[in-house]
């Protein structure tokens, strides 16, 4: 089915492939608890895909389809004694970039990076711009539902996906063509767009492109009062039909961290407007009326200079994630844990000062936080984000450290959450470690997630435990 | 073989905030660690009671009861006591007055070594484990780097100086003031004893037991005083972005260069 130089079977690499970053602390010290893959496959084709996942259907084998490896939420851990990652390191063709249609189409493998690279020798832009751009490749972003720092104005990877190939467990190929837009019946591509790697394997993607005018850019910054403040400035430019690249509020704490050289200890609030110059002078216009408006909660304008800088150096890159993972052999530390959610504008307040309010009440290693914030990055007509931010010292064991410290917090977010009917998971995806709560996330449409399963991957071989709960996998919970 | 370790809890110097419109710390939100000395401190004793199981180990420190978690933490680790002591009277105390009030404490302790750190992050003046040994009529020794043995009669350890690695026998009962140079580290908690109840082991202590003299605490039993406490006044500098090419290389370049740091 496969050369032998398409299989991986060197021990390093498949202890690297049995946990991803929400165990790099454990992953880094040599402590995992979770068993490796059987092998790493590096498929050349659809067709060899297709093969393969048929070969582990028909045998019980359990499979992890893997691209960029920058998963952050359990999605590429290995949970099952016997499971096969199917890696797509060779699907790196860019197949056509298209000016006229504005699209272009990409298999699995190509990096983010070199597509906005070779989009920019035509005047074009992806749109898309995780922090994990230099390494992120297409499959993996299109099956996590990943989101860029610019998506109040390009939308999320969502908005972008034209049309698609995927390839199913039975080893069943289907091919979404490209349209602007149809009414043929339910939207299909969304079967695939954030399935995870539990219903399919994504082959090739075809996304919108957009025209790139980054001679327009301009930034805005304040320190406000409070996150509130932030929160309704940001409501007020977007809901007035203005899109701003990039939209944020900061909490003292969380700018602290990331504008160390100009918080002065306050909430930050930033805007970056981008595209066609008229288009980019109404949205600075609406972005200082929405100041104005607030100026009582805005204590000061900062220099756009720095916001533009910090802009410019957000993403990271591979060396950035390898030196984390060494600085975490080294010391009993890490850069700390987030967990990103959404509610309308009425309802993320409230989720922010609850979760707060109850860390600091309940949550009894509260002595070993060093910083505790969120921000708001990414805002819509009814509603936004809030990512939330901790840092701590470690004290237990790195095998513990999630159960210790980054689950009973994230446990305490996601409750706050649901209680006031906001969704878990903005844009790192279920994974497996919130699949506890799938079923409350869903609630009666968790219906249509079981059948879709049921239907697809009838002999549960794709990707076990993420998005659906498995008692047999409770125990790398806990 | 009985150990005492007197440590201190000190502000968490990475986590302070400040206050830019009143000019000042924000104390309310400042975070409390175990002196980084002291940690070296405590895990030697641990690392003594791991080879000898009936060996003791109390942790004692003068501190604020809000230290309460901090210390509970070190009881779940092995140590046997934990002693707070706290009183309203002793806020104000400088060194002199706090070994004053250490030294009453542990005049009625039995203990074989006292372990501690030379000198924490706050004051870093490394009087106390001397001015104890005063007030305890004991010998004792600083910037210790390495401890070969110990036991009830004798301590061997190393001192590393500007020139030379001394190493140095002495009696016990006495005070080993451990450096962070020596590198003992902590052991983990155990992840079942996370939530472990340790209220058993841990004691408050306050003037009331101590009877020390209104004029031996605080700021009348303390020898320095303060003469005048002010914030610190920042100013914010022009700040100046470069980048990540030849200009920018230069710009640093010269910046540290007209410092003198290259």
């Amino acid at each position: 089915m496969l050369t032998s130089d398409q299989i991986n079977t060197n021990s390093g690499d498949l202890y690297d492939a049995s946990a991803d970053r929400y165990k790099k602390y454990a992953k880094a010290r040599h402590v995992l608890d979770v068993p490796q893959p059987l092998a790493i496959v590096y498929p050349k084709d659809t067709e060899e895909i297709g093969m393969l996942l048929k070969f582990c259907n028909d045998n019980g084998i359990n499979v992890i389809p893997r691209a960029g490896k920058t998963a952050t939420e359990g999605g590429l851990e290995n949970w099952k004694e016997q499971t096969l990652v199917i890696d797509c390191k060779h699907l790196d063709r860019i197949l056509k970039i298209d000016p006229y249609n504005m699209q272009a189409t990409v298999q699995a493998g190509v990096p983010l990076q070199v597509l906005e690279d070779e989009l920019r020798k035509v005047g074009c832009t992806t749109g898309h711009s995780p922090q994990s751009k230099p390494v992120a490749k297409y499959g993996g972003l299109v099956a996590t539902r990943s989101i860029g720092q610019l998506s109040t104005l390009y939308g999320a990877i969502e908005d972008m996906v034209v049309g698609l190939e995927c390839v199913f467990p039975d080893g069943q190929v289907c091919r979404i063509k490209n349209v602007p837009r149809r009414s043929g019946g339910p939207d299909i591509r969304h079967i695939a767009i954030g399935n995870e790697g539990t219903l399919c394997y994504i082959t090739e993607v075809t996304v919108k492109i957009f025209a790139h005018y980054p001679e327009n850019n301009r930034f805005y910054g304040y320190l406000v009062k409070d996150v509130d403040t932030g929160i309704k400035a940001l409501r007020e430019v977007v809901t007035n039909g203005f899109r701003p690249s990039v939209a944020r509020t900061y909490s003292e704490e969380d700018a602290a961290q990331h504008f160390y050289h100009f918080h002065k200890g306050k909430c930050v609030l930033l805007f970056m407007a981008e595209g066609p110059k008229g288009i980019v002078d109404a949205t600075c216009q609406a972005i200082e009326d929405a100041a104005k408006k607030f100026e009582d909660g805005i204590i000061e304008q900062v220099d756009s200079k720095l916001i533009e800088d910090w802009f410019n150096n957000l993403n990271w890159s591979q060396q950035d994630i390898d030196d984390e993972f060494e600085g975490m052999k080294e010391h009993d530390s890490h850069s700390g844990f987030t967990t990103e959610i959404s509610a309308d504008w009425e309802t993320i307040p409230k989720i922010y000062h609850n979760v707060m309010k109850r860390v600091r009440e309940e949550y009894t290693r509260a002595h070993d936080l060093t910083m505790l914030g969120g921000h708001s990055s990414h805002s819509y007509i009814n509603g936004t984000n809030m990512y939330f931010v901790y840092n701590y010292d470690i004290h237990c064991a790195p095998q513990d450290e999630m159960r210790v410290y980054h689950h009973p917090l994230q446990k305490i977010i996601v409750e706050e959450t649901l209680k006031l009917g906001g969704s878990m998971c903005h844009h790192h995806g279920i994974g497996k470690y919130r699949n506890e709560w799938s079923k409350e996330e869903h609630g009666s449409a968790y219906y249509m997630l079981e059948k879709l399963k049921e239907a697809f991957d009838p002999n549960g071989i794709m990707n076990f435990g993420t998005i659906f709960y498995q008692e047999e996998g409770h125990k790398y919970q806990i | 073989m009985r150990m005492v370790c007197v440590v201190k809890f000190v502000p968490d110097v990475d986590s302070f905030s400040y206050d830019y419109a009143q000019d000042e710390v924000r104390r309310d939100q400042v975070r409390m660690v175990l002196n980084p000395d002291d940690v070296c401190a405590v895990s030697f004793a641990l690392k003594m009671k791991e080879q000898d199981g009936d060996s003791h180990i109390e942790v004692v420190t003068m501190a604020p009861r809000s230290v309460k978690p901090h210390m509970e933490d070190l009881l779940r680790l092995d140590i046997d006591e934990g002693t707070i002591i706290s009183d309203p009277a002793f806020a104000g105390s400088d060194t002199y007055a706090t070994s004053t009030i250490l030294g009453k404490y542990l005049e009625s302790r039995k203990f074989d070594c006292l372990l501690t750190g030379t000198r924490s992050l706050d004051g870093a003046t490394s009087h106390v484990p001397a001015q104890l040994a005063e007030v305890l009529g004991m010998d004792q020794m600083q910037d210790i780097i390495a401890i070969e043995s110990l036991d009830s009669a004798e301590a061997v350890f190393t001192i590393e100086d500007e020139q030379y690695l001394r190493t140095y026998a002495m009696g016990m009962p006495g005070i080993l003031a451990l450096a962070r140079a020596s590198g003992y580290a902590l052991p983990y908690i155990a992840y079942e004893d996370f939530d472990k109840d340790v209220s058993d082991k841990l004691t408050f202590v306050t003037n009331a037991t101590l009877h020390c003299a209104p004029d031996e605490i605080g700021l009348s039993g303390s020898l320095t005083q303060v003469v005048h406490t002010y914030a610190k006044h920042h100013h914010t500098r022009a700040g100046k972005i470069v980048h990540t090419d030849d200009a920018g290389i230069d710009a640093v370049h010269s910046f540290l260069e007209e410092r003198g740091y290259v």
